[in-house]
């Protein structure tokens, strides 16, 4: 068991011109464990998952993942998966094969991957050779979320990974992502949907009450 | 229910109205006033050398060569007509007047009209060209005149080929295939004419009275099927319109903000919409990268046939001095490693799926170079070989160039991939017509500047000196040592994404 917290930020402060949006932001999400930050719109729940990923460097402040600075490294990328910002799909290349380029980059074996169930658990079998610009946008989130579950990893960082998706596609993504975090795995998300969070095995925490 | 017409006119007359209210007074005039003067300034610096390029003191072009540019010509016209549409819409007009209850056929007529006229320039400007290469100097100013109109109204009956392609998606596919076949035939017949084919072509020039019945035969056909056209205007799809009008609108983006990626990733993501793709899985033994890269060059086949195919074009330019022939095999072996170096696009543009994948900057780049590296080799050692096979070359075996060429073009290649979009943001240059921006120049620069490395054989068939062990270390040296050089100074093993933050 790892003796670091997965996301440690400590007095964390971003601002937008004059507009602070994070003032003194702390927050812990302990190894194996899920946080979901909840919050209305514009309060800087984006704005931490981007920081905590390194998308964003902040005004002040300390952010330790995994027990590094997070950067731009392939040891940072391997373990951290994010959805913070959307992908440019590959041109000419189907959903699956989407899927097995990442697990392949992993060095996974693309038939052990469970690449198959995860298509079927989030409604895309069907959908396995259209090139994903074809799909709706809450396939294409479908299809980021099942990229990011299959390959390993050891923090997923997802910014309301339930937008666009159906009911069903809720209840799979939860389940999925409480399996991650029962496997070990650590969660941080952001979600306007506490039955969602709940259901994912995260934790709830208001943006507020990260600002004591 | 019964539908209602609203006259298109005054809507018309209204929307124009209320956006030259918006417009600053004057802006188009000035406009106008600047492309004139630019015209005019550069045409007077360089009338001379223009007038030495297109009509040169004695004809230089022989008859067939000649028709087999006609062809290839007339088919890229119907190629780039059926691309942009032809009958098109602006953006807005496609949003807000294609769904309105007007005349269909009075909404679309206007862009007929302009897509006629922009075909007929076209084809009489290429027939000048050509004519000013080919015509006999001795030929009657009313002689080129009736084939200048003649090639007008071939362009226009273009045109309405293009048109009914774009009613119907069979005869489009029909079209499309007859033109890409007469680009190609053209191609083939200009290089077997440049390697010693003789064909029968008449050797006098048409009497003009015979060249006026021909020309009133075309106009007459051209007409009548210009009102066939324009009778079933209104027939033409919802998805065709606004389709071209998305291209349009992406030209004038492309135009207006100087950036060309908008129009090749606007082609791109056409291409593929429009493929059936079935999922497959390349060489496990393959770096994962260059797996992927292999399957999707594989997945385009009729485009490395077409590549294939280029690599005699360097045969051409046997009349011209040998040092732009070797700046063409250049120029190719980068334009055949362009052929797979979009997924370094994707990469450079948004670094989202190479987080993803969590592989080095600099493994990324090896494992994608390596399918660009491999096909401007091919085609650098193809050409070379088929430019000895021809005796165009001094002596030596000048293909075992081909794989230092080809890194060359590989690496400018891989350059021009990453470079990204246009800066606007850089210092543009004042010059004496004016400021000129520095960003598109820069761009369109960066990634042909790369083919530095392939110098030393540009110097050698200048020199036309024979292949000498010296020269193929020299060259080979100096394309591993500038492909390492820049994979060492692009990419970091401590970094993921391809361009730093």
């Amino acid at each position: 068991m790892v003796d670091h917290p997965a996301v440690q930020v400590t007095d964390l402060f971003v601002s937008y011109g004059a507009t602070p949006v994070l003032a003194g932001a702390t927050l812990t999400v302990p190894a194996g464990t899920g946080v979901c930050v909840t919050g209305e719109n514009g309060i800087g729940k984006s704005t931490l998952l981007r920081c905590v990923s390194s998308l964003q460097k902040p005004d002040s402040g300390e952010i330790r993942v995994l027990g590094a600075t997070p950067g731009d490294s392939p040891e940072f990328w391997r373990a951290v998966v994010t959805t913070v910002e959307p992908p440019t799909w590959y041109p000419g290349l189907t959903t699956r094969e989407h899927a097995e380029l990442v697990c392949r980059a992993h060095g996974q074996d693309p038939d052990e991957a469970g690449i198959d169930e995860a298509l079927e658990r989030f409604g895309l079998s069907t959908h396995a050779d259209a090139i994903p610009p074809s799909l709706s946008s809450g396939q294409k989130q479908r299809l980021t979320l099942v990229m990011a579950l299959v390959r390993p990893s050891s923090l997923l960082i997802l910014d309301e990974p339930e937008q666009r998706l159906d009911p069903d596609g809720r209840a799979a993504v939860a389940e999925m992502l409480a399996d991650y975090v029962a496997t070990g795995g650590s969660l941080l998300m952001a979600s306007h949907d506490d039955k969602f969070a709940v259901a994912s095995g995260a934790e709830l925490t208001t943006m507020e009450s990260l600002h004591p | 229910m019964t539908a209602t017409s609203v006259p298109l006119r005054p809507v018309r007359r209204w929307i124009h109205r209320r956006q030259v209210s918006h417009r600053e007074r004057g802006a188009t005039l000035g406009n106008v006033y600047f492309a004139v003067l630019f015209a005019a300034v550069v045409g007077g610096m360089v009338h001379q050398q223009l007038a030495a390029v297109f009509w040169p003191g004695h004809p230089n072009l022989g008859a067939a060569p000649a028709l087999a540019l006609a062809l290839v010509a007339a088919a890229l016209l119907v190629l780039a007509l059926r691309r942009f549409g032809p009958v098109t819409l602006s953006r807005p007009a496609s949003s807000f007047l294609l769904t309105a209850p007007v005349s269909r056929r009075r909404l679309l007529l206007p862009s007929l009209w302009l897509a006629a006229i922009g075909a007929a320039i076209p084809a009489a400007l290429a027939t000048v060209a050509l004519l000013g290469h080919a015509a006999p100097r001795d030929l009657p100013a009313a002689s080129l005149a009736v084939t200048v109109a003649g090639a007008g109204m071939v362009g226009m009956g273009l045109l309405l080929l293009a048109a009914a392609g774009q009613r119907g998606p069979r005869w489009a596919a029909v079209t499309d295939r007859l033109a890409s076949l007469a680009v190609a035939a053209g191609l083939a017949a200009l290089v077997a004419l440049t390697a010693g084919w003789d064909p029968p072509v008449p050797s006098a020039w048409p009497p003009v009275p015979s060249l006026v019945t021909a020309v009133g035969a075309v106009t007459a056909v051209v007409a009548g099927a210009f009102l066939l056209t324009v009778r079933s205007l209104a027939r033409t799809p919802n998805d065709r319109i606004l389709e071209s009008a998305k291209t349009a609108g992406t030209l004038f983006d492309a135009a207006f903000g100087m950036e060309p990626s908008f129009v090749t990733d606007m082609i791109e993501r056409r291409y593929w919409a429009h493929r059936r793709l079935t999922s497959a899985r390349p060489p496990a033994w393959l770096p994962v990268l260059t797996g992927q890269d292999l399957m999707l060059a594989l997945r385009r086949r009729s485009r490395l046939l077409w590549l294939a195919g280029t690599t005699t074009l360097p045969l051409l330019l046997r009349s011209a001095p040998s040092w732009v022939t070797a700046l063409a095999v250049l120029l190719g072996a980068m334009i055949a490693g362009t052929t797979s170096t979009g997924n370094i696009r994707t990469d450079s543009g948004n670094p989202v799926l190479s987080r993803m994948l969590g592989i080095t900057s600099r493994q990324a780049l090896i494992q994608r170079a390596a399918v660009p590296a491999v096909l401007a080799t091919l085609w650098a050692t193809t050409a070379l070989v088929l430019l000895q096979i021809a005796g165009d070359l001094p002596p030596g075996q000048w293909w075992i160039l081909g794989f230092p060429v080809g890194l060359a073009g590989a690496t400018a290649a891989v350059r021009k991939a990453r470079v990204g979009f246009v800066r606007n943001d850089m210092l543009p240059l004042d010059t004496p017509m004016g400021t000129m921006s520095t960003g598109p120049l820069a761009n369109a620069i960066a990634g042909p500047d790369a083919l530095v490395l392939g110098v030393p054989l540009v110097f050698a068939l200048g020199a036309g000196s024979a292949l000498s062990p010296d020269l193929v270390l020299i060259q080979a040296a100096l394309a591993l040592i500038g492909a390492r050089g820049y994979l060492v100074w692009t990419t970091d093993t401590d970094r993921v994404e391809l361009t730093t933050r």
